[in-house]
């Protein structure tokens, strides 16, 4: 009986062997899958990279302001998702614009309706796309706060999610991802060395000089005092998150499983980061005489800034190079800050202003011309005979979106403080930003009698 | 240690009666001193500033006896030594020293005799710190001083408490014996001190775990100069861009020779007396020794320099330099000296490492 069903069954599928696979998917469909997998995987893990941002700044800064710098956090991540799903997306990857306003901003796709599924032929489907393009941009942002810590107004947050999200931060993705100007121009920013890092720090950097510098952190001379964080084990905590979740920032910037090119994308990751950590260590321990843990931490994220735009561009030595040269820079840039008297309180504009310049900049040396092929973006670099030219395009992105990114930030935060007001008052700030923006401390058992005697 | 003479202002001190005096006295030659600085060497500086110290501390200690007298308890009972450590012990106190001092007493037979003098002398060390502390020397901060007992006691109880550091060399004991090794007697008898230190000397000769516990104590102020040949400066605070020259420069300089002296058996208490001796002794060679004394002088002359502001009538010390007054011709002499200590650190530690590698 089993050898009779057997047979006929054996003969059925030789006879319709389609009807057998009725239900397996196509190879294309299988591709799609995937990749929409991944990028998926990829978008939650740069979501995470939000859980760094919130240790890394309230580990860097005071315990009286520890509640209001993680919460805020969560809250302009919730704002900047309506914001960049309202307008943002649109402003950077929405198709309808004419090819002459095309090259400056995107249009369409506004208050986004995305299809359920992936259409035919598509790599993904957008709702990932999307998802993921939103966790960039709450990256973005997220690295600007580190310019208002301590002592910014908690309206001032709210009217920059939305001015960033919806303007100044598309804007620049759309140049260089969404098909605008510098995307023309063959501009190589892999993950965003420019367009998430440069274009975060440059809020931050507009935003430092706005506020000045916290009280104390200068002497009536000129010269600077420690503001020491509270916390250096959430910082160190902040960078391994932040560095598990370049991961996803970085490899999930393929956009695709493909043929596994997302594997070297994360291989060169982790080689930038470790150089920075062990460059930056080395390099504070050489010059001070002290091996200062802040500095090694900055270090490591400045690797991971750096090699972001570069990761898919160079061979594995100069994802060393990159990385140990980010972590030396990081140091310099921020003693150089402190003595300009910009109050940088968790380092920002170094590790996420420098590092991802030079980030950019490297690829005009390191890119290789498999590579460049490979990614279908640009030339190779001036160290393997692609001559200067790469490095011109990269450099004219880098001040190009720098100075766009600090202009337009310095504009709008300028006529926000006219109008509103940016900073808490001397003694709000002295309270600590727990009590005077939100009514409690994040440490309350530590902090309700020093706080009721001020 | 040795003892010290107080030099020509003993004279000048010795019918001031009041302490007010006293006190405008330290006042005008403190200002002179300062004021003679840039036209002579440091170490002539510091000779002269510490003999006044030295002047003024043993005159205030006459005026203790005194008002002991007057409080009808009488002379002194017995003999004794004022002691000075740190760097009133080296004469190399600055503009603004704090007191480190103690007292160490001739025992009796007597149970009660003992106790007596333990009494007498506990209420004339707490007059002699009080009148200092009117002169402008404040207490010592680690409480290295005269009225806390432990730092006040007969002769054969100075003994035991040697002894048991010796016995327990712990980081801290290890630390006091340190102390002790600058001790130097300012007033009262030198042979009391004397006794105590042929002990001290004959323990600490050839105990190796003594040894390498004093050259961590020793080595343990690193000197502020980077691999590069960079200075470690002051990052931050109101002394940013200036230089601790006295824990970056003044004490590893001090910890380096005073150790190579204890373990040579050299009783000299002045770090430049300690480095011509060591000289003598054939423990450093004459080109060390050299640049030893070029080094130090230019330190202390940085270290008077930090510690001599007057700020509203008042001196203020610092054992930071500023970096207004770290002018271009001095760093790179300073770098060149501090080079020099950590070459002398290192020559130290090897020294002492190879002697007792092999036990």
């Amino acid at each position: 009986m089993v050898k009779k069903s057997l047979i006929a069954l054996g003969a059925l599928m030789l006879l319709f062997p389609t009807m057998a696979f009725a239900e397996d998917p196509s190879a294309a469909t299988l591709d799609m899958g995937l990749s929409a997998l991944w990028i998926m995987v990829a978008g939650i893990l740069v979501l995470l990279m939000q859980g760094g941002f919130i240790l890394l700044e309230t580990g860097s800064t005071r315990m009286k302001n520890a509640g209001h710098v993680a919460g805020k956090t969560i809250f302009t991540l919730g704002l900047c998702s309506l914001i960049y799903w309202a307008v943002g997306y649109g402003f950077a990857f929405g198709g309808d614009a004419s090819e002459s306003l095309n090259k400056f901003i995107g249009v369409g796709n506004f208050f986004f309706d995305p299809p359920i599924s992936a259409g035919d032929g598509d790599g993904y489907p957008s709702t990932i796309f999307f998802v993921f393009q939103l966790a960039f941009a709450a990256v973005s942002l997220s690295i600007a706060w580190g310019g208002f810590a301590e002592r910014a107004k908690l309206s001032s947050y709210l009217i920059y999610t939305i001015l960033f999200t919806s303007v100044i931060y598309p804007i620049v993705a759309h140049w260089i991802w969404g098909g605008g100007w510098l995307a023309e121009d063959g501009s190589q920013d892999y993950a965003g060395s420019t367009v998430v890092h440069l274009t975060g720090a440059m809020g931050a950097f507009a935003a430092t000089i706005l506020l000045k510098p916290r009280i104390g952190k200068y002497n009536k001379d000129g010269s600077a005092n420690p503001i020491s964080g509270h916390n250096q084990v959430f910082s160190a905590l902040s960078v391994l998150l932040l560095w598990v979740g370049w991961f996803g920032f970085n490899a999930g910037s393929a956009l695709a499983v493909g043929d596994g090119f997302f594997g070297y994308v994360a291989f060169n990751t982790q080689l930038g980061a470790a150089g920075g950590a062990v460059a930056a260590l080395l390099i504070s321990w050489l010059v001070t005489g002290k091996a200062d843990i802040p500095t090694m931490l900055n270090g490591a994220l400045a690797g991971l800034v750096a090699i972001t735009a570069s990761c898919a561009y160079v061979e594995p030595w100069a994802a060393v190079l990159i990385g140990l040269i980010a972590g030396v820079l990081v140091f310099l840039s921020a003693r150089f800050f402190e003595k300009i008297r910009v109050d940088d309180p968790i380092s920002a504009l170094s590790v996420h202003g420098a590092a991802g310049v030079w980030g950019t900049l490297a690829n005009g040396f390191f890119a290789t011309e498999e590579l460049a092929g490979k990614v279908g973006v640009g030339k190779a670099g001036l160290f393997y005979g692609g001559g200067g030219e790469q490095l011109w395009v990269q450099f004219e992105s880098v001040v190009v979106c720098g100075a766009f990114a600090f202009a337009a930030s310095y504009v709008l935060l300028w006529i926000m403080k006219k109008l509103v007001g940016f900073r808490v008052t001397e003694e709000q700030e002295i309270i600590g930003l727990d009590l005077s923006e939100h009514g409690s401390y994040g440490y309350p058992e530590h902090l309700k009698k020093t706080g009721a005697s001020i | 240690m040795s003892s010290g003479g107080t030099g020509a202002y003993a004279e000048r001190l010795s019918d001031i009666e009041d302490i007010a005096v006293l006190k405008s006295v330290r006042e005008r030659e403190q200002r002179r001193l300062l004021g003679s600085m840039p036209h002579r060497p440091a170490a002539e500086t510091a000779e002269a500033l510490n003999g006044l110290h030295d002047a003024l501390i043993a005159r205030s200690i006459a005026l203790a006896e005194k008002q002991m007298a007057r409080m009808g308890r009488g002379a002194p009972p017995v003999p004794y030594a004022y002691l000075l450590f740190g760097s009133g012990g080296r004469r190399e106190m600055t503009f603004t020293s704090d007191q480190d001092s103690g007292i160490v007493y001739a025992d009796v037979p007597s149970e009660s005799g003992n106790r007596a003098n333990a009494e007498y002398f506990g209420e004339l060390s707490r007059i002699v710190v009080q009148l200092l502390v009117q002169l402008g020397y404040p207490p010592c901060e680690g409480n290295v001083i005269a009225s806390h007992p432990p730092w006040r006691r007969s002769l054969s109880s100075w003994e035991e408490r040697v002894d048991g550091w010796f016995a327990e060399p712990n980081w801290e004991n290890v630390r006091y014996l340190l102390i002790a090794a600058d001790g130097r007697v300012v007033a009262g008898d030198p042979a009391l001190l004397g006794k105590l230190t042929d002990r001290y000397y004959f323990d600490v000769l050839d105990t190796p775990v003594i040894a390498r516990r004093m050259l961590e104590n020793t080595l343990r102020h690193k000197v502020l100069v980077g691999v590069f040949g960079q200075l470690l400066r002051e990052p931050y605070g109101e002394n940013a861009g200036g230089l601790d020259i006295k824990y970056g420069a003044y004490i590893p300089m001090v910890n380096v020779f005073r150790l190579m002296a204890v373990r040579a058996g050299i009783r000299e208490t002045g770090t430049l007396a300690r480095i011509r001796a060591l000289k003598a002794a054939g423990e450093l060679t004459p080109n060390e020794a050299d640049a030893a004394v070029e080094s130090f002088n230019l330190i202390l002359k940085l270290r008077l320099l930090a510690a001599a502001r007057i700020e509203e009538g008042r001196w203020v010390g610092s054992g930071k330099i500023a970096k207004e007054q770290l002018t271009s011709d001095l760093v790179l002499p300073l770098k060149r000296a501090l080079k020099f200590g950590k070459f002398m650190q290192r020559k130290l530690e090897r020294a002492i490492r190879d002697r007792y590698r092999s036990r």
